[in-house]
Order: C-alpha cells, then sequence, then structure tokens
C-alpha cells in the first residue's frame, strides 16, 4: 500500500485493529476505513491472518496443582531443586565434542602455561646474567689459580683452603676460619706474611647529614676550616645554584676514623639538621679473607722463583714459570690495592653532606615570561604525545606478532564455540 | 481443551485496554460479590491464602502452558516450565507489589524461566553436544493448516515472532510487549507489523511437504 495516497499509515491500521489507539486517531482510522477500499481490504488482511493462528491450539494441560506445590514449596529455594537426570544433566562422555573441546582447553591452558614460565625464567636469566657472569670469572680465577699451583708439581696439591665466611658456618670453627681483623696500626704486618692477632673490629663508617644554612657562602667557608681542622678532605663537590630556588651543596667527605665525631659535631653547628643517619660496615671477614689470599698468592710466587731459581729445565719451561710468576705478581698488586682501599674506608669515615640554603622566595618578573613558558610546555607536550605514540607503535611492531599468534590460537576456538552457541539458542 | 479465549480477530477496539493500568482485562470486575481480581488474589497469596493460589492457578494454568507450548517442542517441558513459573511465583509472593497487572508479573516470571530455559539448552547443546527434547510428532496434532501456521511462525525472526506470539496468543497491549521485551513502544509496533506482514506471505505460499509422521525440525518450529 502506499503511503503517501492515504492519510493513515498501515501500521495505524493495524493498531486500530489491535485497539492500541486513542479515540481520536481511532476515530479517524475508521473512517477512512470507511472510505478507502484498500485500507480496508488490508484491515481484513490482517483479521484474516489472526483468525488464521486462532487454527494453533494447545492441548490441556495434564498436571494439577497438587502435584508440584506441596513438593515445590517444601524446597528453600529454586536452586536447591534437584535436576532431572536425562534432560538437565545429559552428559555424553563419548561425545567427541567434549573431549575436543575440553582437550582444547587444556592444550591452550598448558599452552599458556609454558609460555608464561619461559617468559619467567627468561627474564630471570637476563637479570641473573651479570653476577653469574662476574662469579664465573671469580671461579675461572681460582680454578686457574689452583691449577697452576697443581701443575708446579710437588708444591701443594690440596686444594685451596676454604674462605672464612664458609668455615665460620661451621659450629666451633669460627676461632679457627675467621682470622681476627688486624687494627690499624698492625696492618703492615699482614704483608709480611704474619697471621693478624689482633681482635679490634674493622668497621667502615659512613655518615648522611642534611643541614640547612642561612649564609651559604659561610658555611661553605666554615666547611673548609673544618676539614683543615680534622684532616679530611673532600672526595666530590657539587654546587647547585638554580635561580629562585635554594642552593645546594653536596659534598662526600673523607674523614679520619678517630675525629669523625668531633667533625660531625662541627658539621651540625653549620645550621639547622634536616636529616640525619650513621651506619657502618664489619669488614674485618672481607678483609681476613682479603689477607689469607694475598698471602697463598705470595707464597705462590716465591715457590715459582724458587724452582727459577734452583732448578734448570728447557727454556720453554723457563718462559712459562715467568709468565705464571707475573700472572701471580699481577693478582698480588690487585689484591694489595683491594686491601689498601678497604683500609682506607676503614681508616676515613665517608660523610656524605648536603648543605640547603635557607631561601626566601622573592617577588619579581620570572625569568620565564608566560608566553615563554607556555610555548616550552606546548613543545613538551607534543613531545610526550609523540613519544606516547611511538611506544605503543614500537610495542606492536615487537609484540604484534606475537599477539597476532595467540589471538589466532585463541580467537578462533572461542569465535566458533560462540557461533555454535547463537546457532543452538536459535533452534531451542 | 482448546485455547479457544486466546483465539480471536483483531477487530474490536474497546474489548481491550490499551495501558497496563488499565485493570479491566483482569479476569474479574471489582464488583460486590464478584469475584476476586487477579491482584487482589495476588495479596491474599502474599498474606499466606492457599485458596487464592488455588483460584490463580486454575485461571493461567491453561494460559501459562499455552504460553510455553507455542515455544518448546516437549510437552512435559512445557508442562514442567509452566509448573516452575507457578513456583516462582509461590515463592515470590511475600514480595509481590501490585504495582502492575498479575497477569503481566506472572507472564514476565514466565519469560524469564523460559530464557533461562533457552541458555542452558544451548549451552549444553554447545558444549555437551545434548539435543533438545524429542519433537512432538505432526500426527499429534493431525490437523495439516496447524502444522502451516506454526512452520511459517517458525520461520520468522525471533523477536519479530515473541512479539507476534505476545500479542495474539497472550493478547498483551503494545506497552505490556515492549515492557516484558525491553524494547521501545514503536519498535513493537513495527516489529508486529513487519511480523504479521511476514507472515501473511508465507501463509499464502505452499508449506513444503512432510511426510506422515515425521518430526518437525527444530528450525521450522517457534
Amino acid at each position: 500500500m502506499n503511503t503517501t495516497a492515504h492519510s493513515v499509515a498501515p501500521e495505524m491500521v493495524m493498531a486500530f485493529l489491535d485497539g492500541e489507539l486513542s479515540i481520536n486517531n481511532a476515530k479517524a482510522v475508521s473512517a477512512h476505513l470507511d472510505a478507502c477500499q484498500e485500507c480496508s481490504a488490508l484491515a481484513e488482511q490482517f483479521r484474516a491472518t489472526s483468525k488464521s493462528l486462532s487454527r494453533w491450539t494447545v492441548a490441556e494441560a495434564r498436571f494439577k496443582l497438587e502435584d508440584f506445590v506441596n513438593d515445590g514449596a517444601a524446597k528453600p529455594a529454586p536452586k536447591a531443586k534437584p535436576a532431572k537426570p536425562g534432560r538437565y544433566i545429559l552428559v555424553n562422555f563419548w561425545n567427541w565434542r567434549l573431549w575436543a573441546i575440553g582437550g582444547g582447553g587444556a592444550l591452550a591452558a598448558i599452552l599458556i602455561l609454558a609460555v608464561v614460565i619461559f617468559s619467567i625464567s627468561s627474564y630471570e636469566r637476563r637479570v641473573d646474567s651479570r653476577p653469574m657472569a662476574a662469579m664465573m670469572h671469580d671461579e675461572s680465577a681460582d680454578a686457574s689459580h689452583y691449577a697452576s699451583t697443581r701443575a708446579e708439581g710437588g708444591l701443594n696439591p690440596a686444594p685451596p683452603p676454604p674462605s672464612p665466611s664458609a668455615v665460620a658456618g661451621i659450629s666451633g670453627m669460627d676461632s679457627l676460619a675467621a682470622p681476627t681483623p688486624p687494627a690499624p696500626g698492625q696492618r703492615d704486618s699482614v704483608k709480611g706474611g704474619a697471621p693478624p692477632e689482633t681482635t679490634a673490629p674493622m668497621i667502615a663508617r659512613t655518615v648522611s647529614l642534611t643541614v640547612v644554612v642561612k649564609d651559604f657562602a659561610a658555611a661553605r667557608a666554615s666547611l673548609d676550616n673544618i676539614l683543615a681542622r680534622h684532616r679530611g678532605y673532600a672526595a666530590q663537590l657539587t654546587v647547585s645554584t638554580p635561580e629562585n630556588a635554594p642552593r645546594t651543596f653536596q659534598a662526600s667527605l673523607r674523614v679520619p676514623a678517630p675525629e669523625l665525631a668531633a667533625a660531625i659535631d662541627d658539621l651540625r653547628a653549620l645550621g639547622r639538621v634536616e636529616n640525619e643517619s650513621q651506619s657502618g660496615e664489619e669488614v674485618g671477614q672481607q678483609h681476613a679473607d682479603l689477607v689469607q689470599r694475598l698471602k697463598t698468592a705470595r707464597d705462590t710466587e716465591e715457590r715459582f722463583r724458587a724452582i727459577l731459581q734452583q732448578r734448570t729445565g728447557k727454556l720453554e719451561d723457563v718462559l712459562q714459570v715467568e709468565e705464571e710468576i707475573a700472572r701471580v705478581r699481577g693478582e698480588i698488586e690487585g689484591m694489595e690495592a683491594e686491601q689498601k682501599a678497604l683500609e682506607h674506608r676503614v681508616d676515613f669515615a665517608t660523610v656524605e653532606l648536603q648543605l640547603s640554603e635557607m631561601f626566601s622566595a622573592q617577588l619579581g618578573t620570572p625569568s620565564n615570561s608566560v608566553s615563554n613558558q607556555m610555548h616550552n610546555a606546548f613543545v613538551n607536550g607534543l613531545h610526550n604525545a609523540f613519544a606516547s605514540l611511538l611506544g605503543i607503535v614500537l610495542f606492536f611492531v615487537e609484540y604484534g606478532p606475537a599477539l597476532l599468534i595467540w589471538l589466532a590460537i585463541l580467537g578462533a576456538p572461542i569465535f566458533f564455540i560462540w557461533r555454535r552457541y547463537r546457532r543452538m539458542r536459535a533452534k531451542v | 481443551m482448546q485455547d479457544a479465549s486466546r483465539a480471536f480477530v483483531l477487530d474490536s477496539e474497546a474489548a481491550h485496554p490499551t495501558t497496563m493500568n488499565d485493570t479491566s482485562r483482569s479476569a474479574n470486575a471489582e464488583t460486590p460479590g464478584a469475584p476476586e481480581t487477579d491482584e487482589q488474589l495476588m495479596e491474599a497469596v502474599s498474606r499466606g491464602s492457599s485458596d487464592a493460589f488455588t483460584v490463580l492457578f486454575q485461571r493461567y494454568k491453561q494460559p501459562l502452558f499455552g504460553f510455553f507450548r507455542r515455544r518448546v517442542t516437549d510437552p512435559s517441558l512445557a508442562e514442567e516450565l509452566t509448573q516452575e513459573s507457578f513456583l516462582a511465583v509461590l515463592r515470590a509472593s511475600s514480595r509481590y507489589k501490585a504495582s502492575a497487572l498479575f497477569r503481566t508479573y506472572l507472564y514476565a516470571i514466565g519469560y524469564k524461566i523460559l530464557r533461562t530455559h533457552r541458555r542452558k539448552a544451548a549451552f549444553r547443546a554447545t558444549f555437551l553436544g545434548a539435543q533438545p527434547g524429542p519433537h512432538e510428532p505432526t500426527v499429534e496434532s493431525g490437523i495439516a493448516a496447524e502444522l502451516a501456521i506454526r512452520q511459517a511462525v517458525g520461520r520468522l525472526t525471533h523477536l519479530d515472532r515473541e512479539v507476534l506470539m505476545l500479542r495474539e496468543f497472550e493478547e498483551m497491549s503494545y506497552l505490556e510487549i515492549s515492557q516484558l521485551l525491553g524494547l521501545p513502544l514503536n519498535t513493537v509496533r513495527t516489529r508486529l507489523y513487519r511480523a504479521r506482514t511476514a507472515l501473511r506471505g508465507l501463509l499464502a505460499a505452499p508449506a513444503p511437504q512432510l511426510n506422515s509422521g515425521q518430526a518437525v525440525s527444530p528450525e521450522e518450529l517457534p
């Protein structure tokens, strides 16, 4: 029916027949139906369709109220109603779909688990690669040292002694295995090969101090005086003088350990102490271990030299012994330098000092105008936007193929299951 | 017994209410001496009256069974869903508030139960390979014209079919249908018009021939 030729739409005719129109609209449609044969025929078709539907009858329900109310009302909740076997629990364990879906799901879960475990393990390997390499280097150095000692023949076929820290773990062996660290004044005797006998602890002290001062220039001058008075020195200095912000002075000071307390008192007097922390590291075990290794290396060197002087052999053998002497000498010097650094850490305490100026903001025109700051912010914003966009692109470039593969592996079964579910839903 | 009360002709604009607030379609008017309305009976049920529930059950047993019977293929399943709906009404009676017609309330419960059943059945068919229940043989109806109607209705789209059946068999107003299905009122009218037009064409076309005793496939049934 062409709606443009009629004053009422076909849907209005239908609604009129259904009694869904207001009185005014119903009167208008009724009048139109009386006048328009086409719309009247349409109405007749609607009536005929509905009349034909009335032939779809339903048989009488056979159940009675008593059949289910007593049993049903006695049950506490609908969910507690046991499902009828054969209708609600219709599971055929030999059905291929059950096994396909279950197997596929288990396979996907195993794959995901494998990927996760592999990723975690590879990440841990990357994290541990540096320490492991360092450890392997140390172990190979020890092994080569031990091998060279054995190759000397008759020098000392026994394996190198365990480290004091390892032996210290055995109960009752502490006094035998862990040599007492020497006092600062007695450390020189160790170089001669004599075992240390003092029991004074070796502590490397570190102090962190933050002081807020009123007069920044005067505080710096006072700091120089303090260092000179306590025979200390500054290992590192950093001065920051930003505009419209407090000036800061950061220094890493070295102060003789006996003078530490007095030096700290003098530094506190520079201004208001904002933060202070002190710590001490016991390096006696480390030092003892180093001394023992140094002694062993020196013994080895002496044996090599004795071999070189007392025994005769081929030129090739002589050259090989000299090479070993040079190598051991290098190790000895390295350990001596390490020993000196360690002793220096004990002899000179470290003071991490930060001086901050007590700052009062000044009213005035900032060096950067508002427009300039806006411009800078805009440029930074563009940079940030570009960087974030680039990061997203890089992420998808790097992980996109893997994501696509996993999407295909996991998405395809989900898609087919969903499609089948929709189809079944339409059938039921 | 035939479901004759649901077979009607779209003829009268006065016989049917136009809004849910119109209680004239309730089973009985509120006149002195006349039986109580559905809403009054339901309030009595909420107070613990088993007689009132019996009356409601007698009034709506067959309409609700017809609602399910036309939507599922298994008669025993239709009975079971009908019983489940009445049990749900009984269990929720203490929370009942007469803000709408009881009839709408009852069919809303029935529709939810039907949706739940369809969802579970589709899940079972998808994941467990369980097939729908036994289909009713065509010989049971015995009328070729009825079979043709069922097949024609089954070929409508799901939503069009639902709107048409709610209107034709459950006699719901457009507003009630829109509230039950969660559709705008104009959408209900448009879909109903489209369903009726399509059904007219399907009924006019020659129906596919089926052998006697052959089960109707689920695709061909609503």
